[in-house]
């Protein structure tokens, strides 16, 4: 192979082959990463993600299923780097964090990073971020629907040496298993961890013994440049001007009747983005508020969206990226308050930021997604004593567009979760499902009309069960676009075995006992055009995803 | 027919035919071992047709006697092309109530991530809202039943679908993998009513948890019965007319060979069977060669088809991707990427060189096909740095004009970067190399195998073009260039065994099943195997028995494929440590936690026919070397005089070394600096790195 000497100029043959190189790099270290991990939010949500970063801090390349790791652990790594100098760091060494107000996301959310050596000095840094199944905190899962300080969310853990030269750092791994209630998951989810940032390393290393280390770090200073020149390059073919979006969160698990508004701003020109989160509603007493991380995320997925899908993701496209969060406000809270229901205020900002642009960008954006992923989770104990947690995400339906019908039950935006098999929840908790189906007539009507949301009928079997209920959109609606109408908001109930109905204001958290019924029903995706241009509305109502009450009534069926 | 079928498997014509999109292989193997080959084009509106073309050419030119045929095994595209092509049949789902949707719900992610332009991402039509029917009946999480089968309903709703005129129906209760007995008596009840309707049931086409992943791949099943059944029936008839008295075969996903009549009561073990057999005739080649572990890449127009064999044993995945859509039936692990002769080279927005995903396919094809094509491709790219032979491309049967060639890449990529045409011809090699490594990377270390111990085995038009630069990328120390690497998709039917599979979902604790409980289970399975060979009167003592197990950690929701040592003093714990052996080697960690069974397998194989593929090679006569050309590859700093050979005319026990270029009318192989190149008996050209 050819090995460029130092002086050798950087020709674009070989930044692209180094590139290649390393996506496939990030590749394997999230295929390590999904594979050896053992919490089900990890193997079936995929709600993990691995990235290489540059000593600077800058992303060279990442590996994600859901956008909502997108970059997210920049200001984690930078907080890493700022207490621990890259100078002092040693070979073996591993660091950790988690806490949401030093850079981190919500407590659940580890980041592990290790410094990748060549030749005694540091050329890179190989970082992991994977969702745990519990890091303590009042609720099963840490992620409590009710929680007004981070303090019940769990354990912090600030910057700190997991590893110091290759030996665990015993102090901290104690108090991480006493903190959690899945210990073992726990620790083998971070050692999974710990796996894919080393095979990270170490094929980066193979690299740099092949290309020379001065070289490579110069390429990638060049693979940023390119991205950034690509990114603001596709930014001005966008119509320069500030456009304008507003949208509500049904309210913040405290106060069930105040809606919570967030409010955006994309002002675009000369190749540079910003995105202004000011008239967003004050910093909230309950989970939803949400550290700059995850607007970050949110503000990324959207530049990704608006701009050419072929641009290689790093650091380079963040660039001409600006955020303004107003400090105390749900997207810059401050401390104590609660954050681990973020991600429905990343996905609604992702999915605001994105809608802003409907009318300069026709052909990019649809009408809005119902851009909710309702979390419920059920724990207790088994027959035999075993205490259970089983949690699951359920998707709404996505908006229709100038071309197309929206999709039925899939997850949009920040996040791309999947759903647990009914049989995986019957074997896994005393549950047992009724019904999983498409839900009639929750779709937007239009010429194209929204995606269905879903319903799941679930019975518990047995007593003192703890249910958690986090839902959107049960207060709004996705809206159309062009004369579509507003996808169906959602709508959840417990029915108990006496028989009694209790509706769920969007969050709940209570106790079910043997015979007691959940039906939960997801939003619909906005639909597109007027709904009576529509044709062959009669195969939806053969389908059975629109009503013949629904046919006659909005499409105009005769 | 009963007389000639009593022949089967004893020495006679064995013959492979491979139906492609665009040619149609034909491999026959006479009963000295001697191999024949001919490529027919594909009659594309009845590929079947291709078969008894194939029967006439071996009659017309061979002078082979259709009833001295032995075997006859067939590798199709037709189940695949049924579902790319939305030719299945109608067909009607049923289900538990409550749950008729889950096959269009699926499992809600999506693959295009960065967008809100979406499109569905299950196969909701195999079975519009309006075929799925709900019948009441529910089998318990641990397998007994909660409410009896609703017979009534059964009837009700197979009537119904019958009337809207589905020729099948796909039947999917929630927990049948743990008990059948609703699932099969509500078949029994539809094909008691309606004869006429072929019927898959999840508990035979898949018995294993995740109703989604059952369902869509029952649906699949039932989508294709009607369609394989009708094709096979045919194909069965036609030969039988024509004289041909040898059972029919068919390969399967999984890299083995069953009878047509078995093998279409599950047509969904179809899919990839193309593929599957240029990984078989991959490994015997490799195998002739004396490499047990290899990757083998097949570079065509569109796409390489990366493959890992292991141990002498092509890896199988226990879920594919048909179309974009994840199927569960276990395959010959291929890794497809779209990176191809064909592949468009581009600048994007910082002039950055990028090749693909994108191809110029056939039509118009590279720029140096003079077909109205403007873009620069990779086969561009090879003829500037002198790797093909304008005049000698198929065998001299299509003239290239290499100025178009110079010209695509001139105007599209060296001058915009300001480089000179070779630079960039060579700068097209090596990203779309990188891109090709990349893949061949992931298939080795998916499986914790580390690729610098492998052999390459470059198979189709492009492979062997590439081969030497992308050993070198992965520092592989040889590659192996089978004699008729394009060909060897047919000549992989002939080396593929007869085999059967059975399983059973089995959720239990490692430590909870006692060595009796598992050879009860094994027993059964084996049994169903037995029943198999022996209606394909495979003689008993070629049988091999393999036993496996899919196991992990308890919690952990993907497994490993473990082989069960049933025949050692203590199988369970052989199991728990090859288990925990394999974690590590695969995902770089084990701990000594609790594990669980998920499924067991038997899987019975027969090797039938001869050994070998290309026992016997007989050079043609004439000087090898045909003469000098000037080529630059990514080593050779600058251009190299490479010699020139003919394949055909190179015998057994030549060497030669790098730089070299060998032509033979299927593919051109490039043999870069820092190679030496030797011919084994077999006719294989073996290539390996100096040090």
């Amino acid at each position: 192979m050819n090995t460029p000497s130092r002086t050798e100029s950087i020709d674009p043959i070989t930044t692209e082959v180094i590139r290649n190189k390393l996506e496939g790099i990030a590749d394997e270290m999230e295929l390590t990463l999904l594979r050896s991990s053992f919490s089900p939010i990890v193997k079936e949500g995929l709600d993990t993600s691995a990235s290489l970063f540059t000593v600077n801090g800058e992303t060279l390349a990442q590996a994600c299923a859901i956008p909502v790791h997108l970059a997210t652990l920049i200001p984690a790594l930078r907080t890493m780097i700022e207490k621990y100098p890259i100078p002092g760091m040693r070979e073996g060494d591993a660091y950790i964090l988690n806490d949401p107000y030093c850079g981190g996301t919500h407590l659940p959310d580890i980041a592990v990073m290790t410094p990748v050596f060549h030749r005694g000095r540091v050329i890179a840094l190989s970082a992991t971020m994977t969702h745990h199944g519990d890091i303590g905190g009042y609720s099963p899962g840490s992620l409590p629907p009710n929680s007004t300080e981070i303090y019940q969310e769990g354990l912090r853990i600030p910057a700190l040496k997991f590893r110091n030269a290759g030996e665990y750092n015993e102090t901290l791994v104690a108090i991480l298993r006493q903190n959690s209630r899945l210990p073992d998951t726990l620790m083998g989810d971070l050692n999974a961890q710990l796996a894919a940032c080393t095979v990270g390393a170490r094929r980066l290393q193979e690299l740099a013994d092949q290309y020379g280390d001065e070289f490579l770090m110069r390429v990638f200073e060049d693979l940023l440049d390119r991205s950034e020149i690509m990114t603001r390059q596709a930014l001005r073919m966008i119509p320069s001007g500030t456009y304008r979006y507003v949208d509500y969160l049904d309210n913040d698990g405290i106060d069930l009747d105040k809606p919570v508004r967030i409010e955006v701003a994309v002002t675009v020109g000369e190749g540079a983005i910003e995105f202004d989160l000011t008239g967003t509603d004050s910093q909230l007493a309950g989970p939803l508020n949400c550290v700059p991380s995850g607007s970050q995320a949110a503000a990324y997925f959207a530049v990704r969206v608006l701009t050419d899908s072929t641009i290689p993701t790093n650091g380079g496209c963040f660039r001409p990226v600006t955020l303004k969060l107003p400090k105390g406000s749900l997207v810059n809270p401050e401390e104590p308050a609660p954050v681990n229901a973020r991600t429905s205020t990343i996905k609604r900002i992702a999915t605001s930021m994105v809608s802003a642009l409907a009318d300069a960008l026709p052909d990019r954006v649809a009408a809005p997604a119902a851009g909710t992923l309702l979390v419920v989770a059920f724990a207790g104990r088994r027959a035999n004593g075993e205490r259970f947690i089983v949690g699951e995400l359920i998707a709404g339906g996505s908006g229709a567009a100038r071309d197309r019908d929206g999709v039925d039950a899939v997850d949009t935006d920040a996040s791309n979760c999947m759903n647990l098999p009914a049989e995986a929840l019957e074997m896994d908790a005393p549950l047992r499902l009724h019904r999983v189906a498409l839900r009639r007539d929750s779709g937007g009507a239009g010429q194209y009309r929204g995606g269905l949301g879903v319903v799941r009928e679930y019975e518990v079997l047995a007593d003192g069960i703890s249910f958690t209920h986090r839902g959107e959109r049960h207060f709004s609606e996705a809206p159309g676009l062009n004369g579509g109408r507003a996808g169906v908001a959602a709508h959840s109930i417990i029915l108990r075995a006496d028989g009694r109905e209790e509706v769920i204001p969007s969050k709940a958290l209570t106790v079910l006992d043997k015979g007691d019924r959940v039906i939960v029903q997801t939003p619909g995706g906005g639909g597109y055009g007027d709904p009576t241009l529509r044709r062959h509305i009669a195969v939806d109502v053969a389908n059975g995803k629109v009503s013949v009450q629904a046919a006659h009534e909005l499409y105009g069926l005769r | 027919m009963a007389g000639h079928r009593s022949k089967a498997y004893e020495h006679g014509y064995e013959v492979g035919v491979d139906i492609g999109g665009t040619f149609t292989d034909v491999v026959c193997r006479n009963p000295q071992g001697e191999l024949s080959l001919v490529k027919i084009p594909t009659t594309r509106a009845d590929p079947s047709a291709g078969v008894l073309h194939a029967v006439d050419h071996m009659v017309r030119a061979w002078g082979i006697a259709p009833a001295e045929i032995t075997r006859f095994v067939h590798g199709t595209t037709v189940a695949t092309n049924a579902v790319l092509e939305r030719k299945g049949a109608k067909i009607g789902l049923i289900t538990t109530l409550g749950f008729k949707d889950v096959l269009e719900i699926g499992r809600q992610s999506r693959h295009n991530v960065y967008s809100v332009m979406l499109t569905p991402e299950t196969p909701a039509f195999l079975a519009p809202g309006a075929l799925r029917r709900e019948v009441t009946e529910r089998i318990s999480a641990s397998g007994e039943v909660l409410v009896a089968l609703d017979e009534a309903a059964v009837r009700r709703e197979a009537a119904a679908l019958a009337a809207e005129g589905v020729q099948a129906i796909a039947i999917s209760f929630l927990f049948s993998f743990l008990n059948p007995v609703h699932e099969r008596r509500a078949a029994a009840i539809v094909r008691e009513a309606h004869p006429d309707l072929m019927i898959s049931i999840s508990s035979e086409v898949d018995p294993a948890f995740r109703e989604y992943e059952r369902t869509c791949i029952t649906a699949f099943d039932a989508y294709l019965k009607p369609v394989i059944e009708r094709y096979l029936t045919a194909m069965e008839d036609d030969l039988e007319r024509r004289g041909v008295g040898a059972p029919l075969q068919i390969m399967l996903s999984r890299g083995g060979v069953a009878c047509s009549r078995i093998a279409r009561r599950s047509p969904v073990r179809m899919f990839l069977s193309g593929p599957a057999a240029g990984v078989i005739g991959g490994r015997v080649a490799g195998k002739a060669a004396g490499a047990h572990d290899m990757i083998t890449i097949d570079i065509g127009g569109t796409s390489a088809d990366i493959a890992l064999v292991h141990d002498g044993k092509p890896l199988i995945a226990a879920e594919g991707v048909l179309d974009g859509y994840a199927v569960r039936v276990p395959m010959v692990d291929v890794n497809a990427i779209g990176a191809g002769g064909g592949s468009i080279a581009w600048l994007d927005g910082a002039q950055s060189l990028r090749v693909g995903p994108h191809s110029a396919g056939s039509e118009p094809g590279p720029s140096c096909y003079g077909r109205g094509g403007s873009e620069a491709t990779v086969t561009d790219a090879s003829i500037v740095l002198g790797y093909i032979d304008p005049a000698y491309f198929a065998g001299g049967t299509m003239q290239l004009v290499p100025e178009l060639a110079r010209t695509a890449i001139e105007r599209r990529i060296a001058g915009p970067l300001g480089m000179s045409v070779e630079q960039a011809a060579l700068g097209i090699h090596r990203v779309v190399n990188a891109t090709m490594a990349a893949g061949m990377r992931f298939v080795s270390v998916k499986r914790g195998i580390d690729p610098r111990r492998l052999s390459l085995v470059a198979l189709g038009g492009g492979g062997p073009v590439h081969a030497t630069a992308l050993a070198s990328e992965l520092g592989m120390r040889q590659v192996i260039v089978p004699r008729h690497p394009g060909v060897l998709s047919a000549a992989g039917l002939l080396a593929a065994p007869v085999e059967h599979q059975a399983a059973i979902a089995f959720n239990a604790p490692v430590t909870a099943v006692a060595r009796e409980d598992l050879v009860r289970a094994y027993a059964e399975l084996d049994a169903r195997c037995d029943a198999l060979m022996q209606s394909e009167r495979v003689p008993r003592d070629r049988i091999e028995r393999h036993y496996l197990a899919d196991v992990c950690y308890i919690g952990q929701s993907y497994h490993l494929e473990v082989a069960m040592a049933m025949h050692s003093d203590a199988p369970l714990e052989r199991l728990t440590h090859d288990f925990y052996q394999a974690h590590d080697r695969i995902y770089g960690h084990s701990a000594a936690g609790s594990i669980q069974f998920v499924n067991l397998r038997a899987v019975h194989q027969a090797s039938v026919g001869s050994a070998d593929v290309a026992s016997i090679y007989a050079p043609g006569a004439g000087d090898p070397l045909k003469g000098l050309r000037t080529i630059l590859t990514a080593v050779s700093r600058g251009p190299v005089q490479a010699r020139v050979y003919e394949r055909a005319r190179i015998g057994a026990g030549m060497r030669f070394d790098g730089p070299a270029i060998v032509e033979q009318s299927d593919t051109t192989t490039v043999v870069d600096c820092g190679w030496s190149a030797a011919v084994d008996g077999g006719g294989n050209l073996i290539l390996s790195a100096a040090h």
